[in-house]
């Protein structure tokens, strides 16, 4: 049955989802690039916190702005090397996305190697670990541990939301931004500087999902392919949100957190549907959203209802 | 423009490709039939000065992938083992060599094969992995029509026990581990225990061994499987809650890896009702640092965490190969390393008995060998099927040690009977 | 690096490209001609490698009379032992099975693409990739066909031939057969008036409407085609690992297949034959990077791998449309003309 642990498990993975799917989407927005490297961005961020707390940085105030650094330094990187050379030589965005998969499978196992080495420095395994800020309190109600990572996942996660919002209608980076995924082409005519747009939107992008790798680690387990096993997930939520909507991303975070959490359970418990079916219901629900109301958002295309009305004989 | 050029007729060309292959692997095969390229002389060794015979050994073991926090420590284990090996043989005064050749195959089945393939294509006629049952399916047919012996250390499936094939297991069959473990449970006082357990061959079947031995001993099993491969199982965890809670079950048996069985202990520890039921587990999550956590030990000290683990009773060899692993690494020797380590030298004592590098004889001399052989796996004796007879099983739980925290063996399970030696 | 068996290599390697080049032609005739993008290849090749394997071990089982459930331990002893009895058995088994799984995994294809020119161009890829993991995650349950454990011990078409290096050289060329037929399907269907159909959808579906086009029934025979192939790429793959498992069939294999076709130049068959041909082998060519990098300070695989990203990446940089740009319809009059103006540049 649904008891505060299904509540409490919905709001944590449906807040990580939502801070890993909106830069998916904002980064699809202003790019039209389906970027793979968006795993990696996950699990770089998840490391950089494992490796500072082996270090003995104790503070999340340093590590998650660590974090989001090494994101954001990342994204920029592919931007100058792949993307940017890429788009100048006239290459359309599904090439952009193969080079996304070329530098992630890069990317991944630069990341296994870098575990290798840290391996043999730190002694300890490395590819299965779960990062903990010790300084952070655990607060017992009534028998359930909440972690004091979850008060810092809920407070990043307003922070991230408060500085997305502020900055896309109050200031003028977010407007550019906003024209720039409105129609790159006329965003440039009018005088936009749109490399730097794309920069400052991948250095966001990259960062944001950084972070969330971080507290997934947290709340989780950290491994190389800790991006991998989440990144089907997170493309469901953007994919509700049309790929284009940011507020309906963020409310399809919590419908499929929802639907693997509080959803499962109660087919669990009721139907006796085995807790191994569970990504079915993930994806049954994402599909059983698009089919009942295709969001037509970024793809444009057609009107889905097709009917051939033949209005004389022939 | 330039197209009409380039292919001319593709039904001509389609033609001339076909025979060119075949004229090709005709060709091929009259040249290289009769012996495929050794990498070593024929004969035995001799106890003379010689030039010294290198032989090699391939590996596929999952460097990433979901089974890559144990295979890279295994990497460990296999050079390890290569150098011991070689020195044993020195010092046996043989004027040889093994060398390895280890490929990472991605914990994928295809991979595995492909690596097989490669292995094979270098020459190399045994291959010590691959790691997973699945893994071990799709390389059987190439392993057997290429006349490679395949050993792995960790497959338990009981679908691949199949007699006079060049598959060979050194691990025992779970079946009785599942009795040592349900010995355990009933010992310990319980007699209505969920089994949250593995979605895949290996849980499947140990859970339904456990079901079967646990009601023996009249006791009543519920298994929960849970999917594989995925990166949280917090919702899984709330169910297992739920369950155990509308069951009244005083026990829960956890059948996983370390991966997934870290992150399990991890939800369940912040759970009322899982943090105050005890719970046992089978060798899977043994090892795994992340349990060696101030946070996670204390729980798990607190319920009285309780496993079994495939491990010989007062076997001095094993002892002094975890203490060696753990002071080369930092880690406890993962599950299966030490059947690894074992493997290496098979294999390496079936190519020497074997007296020729071809795959028939090493398959023949391959159980001569492991019957005689006592290593730090224990007796490696092969039943019919080339998978391992015998099996003792530890009874092992966390214990502090000063300021940290360790794995403890504290008792054993061996022929039918549970020893617990410390009782708290 | 003596003694390498370069003839097995080359096996080996061509069964795989064969079964790769016939998912790629398959997916460029979804994304390059019909510009339908489409995530969920994976499925249908799982489908028919599930096809194939149930047949043949259901039949093979039948025929000799023994009954046990197609994934357990006699079944698999069993399918051994009479694997290499009966030749025309395993050779029939074989072509039935191409038909079949053809026939079963276009209709398939067909009926998905229902529910997908619903949700619109956009999503076709997720959804078909939503509908691939739900089928993974149901056969991952389903008993009869051994649900996790999958079935294994495939016998051979070809397991009546002694030896091993014909048998898997035979193999390889009806692979690269199969591939070739595929090949000539796909350009007949591309300079055909279908494939400047295909084209116009991909290039303005509201144009090809106003021209009064049926334009999901287009969508939806191509995908019918396109399914069917990769239904048979099922059929060749499961006979050539001996056995199958739901975990083989995931998301990565399709992104996999989408490299090749981006890599080698969508819109082109020959880009995909090039595409897959040149991942393919560097695939299996780059163990030797284990070799030359012993084990120092870091696994030499993940070096393999890092070098395999990297060429993916600098290649494109290279050749910004993939290697082999799109090619115009071979239409009587294009050839005429084609014919002419070389023959006069050869005067």
């Amino acid at each position: 049955m649904i008891g505060p642990t299904e509540v409490l498990n919905t709001i944590w993975i449906g807040i990580i989802y939502m801070i890993i799917a909106l830069p998916l989407t904002l980064s699809y927005k202003v790019t039209r690039i389906i970027n793979f490297v968006h795993i990696n961005f996950i699990t770089i961020g998840a490391y950089v916190g494992v490796i500072l707390f082996l270090l003995g940085v104790n503070s999340l105030l340093l590590v998650i702005p660590a974090s989001f650094l090494f994101g954001a330094a990342i994204a920029v990187l592919n931007h100058f090397i792949a993307f940017s050379p890429l788009e100048k030589r006239g290459a359309n965005p599904v090439i952009l996305m193969i080079a996304s998969l070329g530098l992630w499978i890069f990317y991944k196992y630069v990341v296994y190697a870098f575990l290798d080495l840290g391996q043999k420095v730190f002694r300890t395994n490395l590819f299965s670990v779960i990062p903990r800020a010790t300084s952070l309190p655990d607060v017992s109600v009534g028998g359930y541990v909440l972690s004091g990572h979850f008060f810092a996942a809920i407070l990043v996660a307003g922070v991230i939301l408060g500085v997305l919002y502020l900055l896309l209608s109050k200031t003028s980076v977010g407007r550019a931004i906003r024209a720039v995924a409105d129609n790159p082409t006329l965003a440039e005519i009018s005088g936009i500087p749109k490399e730097r747009v794309v920069s400052i939107t991948w250095a966001l992008c990259g960062g944001m999902a950084a972070v969330g790798g971080l507290l997934w680690a947290v709340f989780a387990i950290a491994t190389p392919e800790v991006g991998d096993a989440l990144i089907l997930q997170i493309f469901a939520v953007s994919v509700i949100g049309g790929l284009e909507s940011l507020l309906w991303t963020g409310i399809g975070a919590f419908i499929i957190s929802g639907a693997e959490n509080i959803l499962m359970s109660l087919l669990n418990a009721v139907l006796g549907v085995p807790v191994s079916f569970r990504p079915f219901i993930s994806f049954s629900a994402l599909l059983l959203i698009i089919l009942v109301k295709p969001p037509l958002g970024a793809g444009g295309g057609l009107p889905y209802r097709f009917k051939i009305v033949r209005h004389y004989k022939r | 423009m330039a197209e009409s050029g380039k292919l001319g007729n593709p039904l001509k060309l389609a033609a001339a490709l076909v025979l060119g292959l075949l004229l090709g692997i005709g060709a091929g095969y009259a040249l290289f039939s009769g012996g495929q390229p050794a990498t070593g002389p024929t004969g035995s060794p001799q106890l003379t000065p010689a030039p010294e015979t290198v032989f090699k050994i391939g590996f596929t073991i999952p460097l990433s992938g979901e089974l890559s926090s144990v295979g890279k420590l295994w990497e460990k284990a296999i050079y390890m083992a290569i150098e011991d090996l070689n020195e044993e043989v020195k010092a046996y005064g043989l004027n040889v060599r093994f060398e390895p050749v280890v490929l990472d195959d991605k914990t994928k089945e295809e991979d595995a094969l492909k690596n097989v393939q490669s292995l094979n294509q270098l020459g190399i006629k045994i291959v010590v992995g691959p790691a997973a049952s699945s893994q071990v399916k799709a390389v059987m047919n190439y392993a057997e029509s290429n006349k490679m012996v395949i050993i792995s250390p960790s497959s338990t499936a009981p679908t691949l026990a199949i007699p006079g094939d060049f598959v060979f297991r050194n691990t025992g069959s779970d079946a009785l581990q599942a009795k040592a473990l349900a010995a355990l449970v009933s010992h310990e006082g319980f007699s209505n225990v969920v089994v949250f357990h593995r979605d895949d061959e290996y849980g499947r079947a140990f859970a339904e061994f456990f079901a079967k031995e646990f009601s023996a001993l009249g006791g009543t099993a519920t298994s929960m499987p849970y999917a594989t491969g995925l990166s949280d199982y917090a919702s899984e965890v709330a169910g297992l809650s739920s369950k155990v809670q509308e069951l009244g079950a005083d026990a829960v048996v956890l059948i996983s890896f370390d991966t997934d069985g870290a992150n399990i202990l991890s939800h369940a520890k912040d759970d009322p009702v899982l943090s105050n039921t005890r719970w046992f587990s089978s060798e899977g999550i043994h090892g795994a640092s992340e349990l060696l956590q101030p946070e996670m030990a204390n729980f798990l000290m607190r319920i009285k965490f309780l496993g079994t683990r495939p491990v010989f009773r007062e076997n001095p060899l094993y002892k002094d190969f975890a203490e060696r692993f753990k002071k080369e690494t930092g880690d406890y020797p993962p599950v299966f390393t030490d059947k690894v380590y074992d493997a290496v030298f098979l294999a390496g004592w079936s190519i020497l008995r074997a007296g020729e590098y071809d795959g028939e004889a090493i398959k023949k001399a391959l159980p001569l060998v492991a019957e005689k052989f006592y290593g730090v796996s224990g007796w490696c004796i092969l039943d019919e099927n080339g998978d391992r007879l015998m099996q003792d099983y530890a009874i092992w739980g966390i214990a502090k040690s000063g300021d940290t925290f360790e794995f403890k063996d504290i008792g054993s399970w061996s022929a039918g009977a549970l020893t617990m030696e410390e009782e708290d | 690096m003596l003694g390498f068996d370069v003839i097995g290599f080359l096996i080996s390697w061509l069964t795989l490209f064969g079964t790769y080049a016939i998912l790629s032609m398959s997916l460029n005739l979804e994304i390059g001609f019909t510009g339908m993008a489409d995530f969920g290849k994976v499925a249908f090749y799982g489908i028919g490698a599930y096809l194939a394997a149930t047949i043949t071990a259901f039949t093979f089982l039948f025929v000799n009379g023994i009954k046990c459930p197609l994934h357990s331990v006699e079944a698999i002893v069993a399918l051994k032992e009479c694997a290499s009895k009966n030749p025309a058995l395993n050779v029939s088994i074989f072509v039935l099975c191409i038909l079949i799984t053809f026939i079963i995994t276009g209709a398939i294809g067909y009926l998905i693409s229902y529910p997908t020119l619903r949700v619109g161009p956009a999503f076709l890829g997720i959804t078909v990739l939503s509908f691939g993991e739900l089928l993974r995650i149901f056969m991952r349950h389903f008993e009869p066909t051994g649900g996790t454990k999958g079935l294994a011990g495939i016998p051979h078409p070809l397991a009546w031939i002694p030896d091993p290096r014909l048998r898997d050289g035979i193999y390889a060329a009806i692979v690269l057969v199969v591939m070739l037929l595929t090949y000539l399907l796909s350009e007949k269907i591309a300079n055909s008036p279908f494939g400047r159909l295909m084209r116009t959808v991909r290039d303005d579906e509201i144009a090809t409407l106003c021209l009064g086009k049926h334009v999901p029934r287009i969508k939806a025979a191509v995908f019918f085609l396109a399914s069917g192939l990769a239904g048979i790429a099922g059929v060749l793959l499961a006979y050539y690992l001996g056995s199958v498992n739901p975990d083989m069939f995931v998301p990565a294999v399709t992104f996999n297949v989408w490299a090749m076709v981006i890599f080698g130049g969508m819109g082109n068959n020959k880009g995909a034959l090039i595409g897959s041909a040149i991942i393919t082998f560097v695939d299996r060519i780059s163990f030797v990077v284990n070799l030359l990098f012993p084990q120092a300070i870091i696994s030499p695989d993940y070096i393999r791998w890092m070098i395999v990203g990297l060429l993916i990446l600098i290649t494109l940089l290279f050749k910004p449309q993939g290697l082999m740009p799109e090619t115009p319809i071979k239409t009587l009059a294009l050839t005429a003309v084609a014919e002419e103006s070389g023959g006069e540049e050869n005067a």
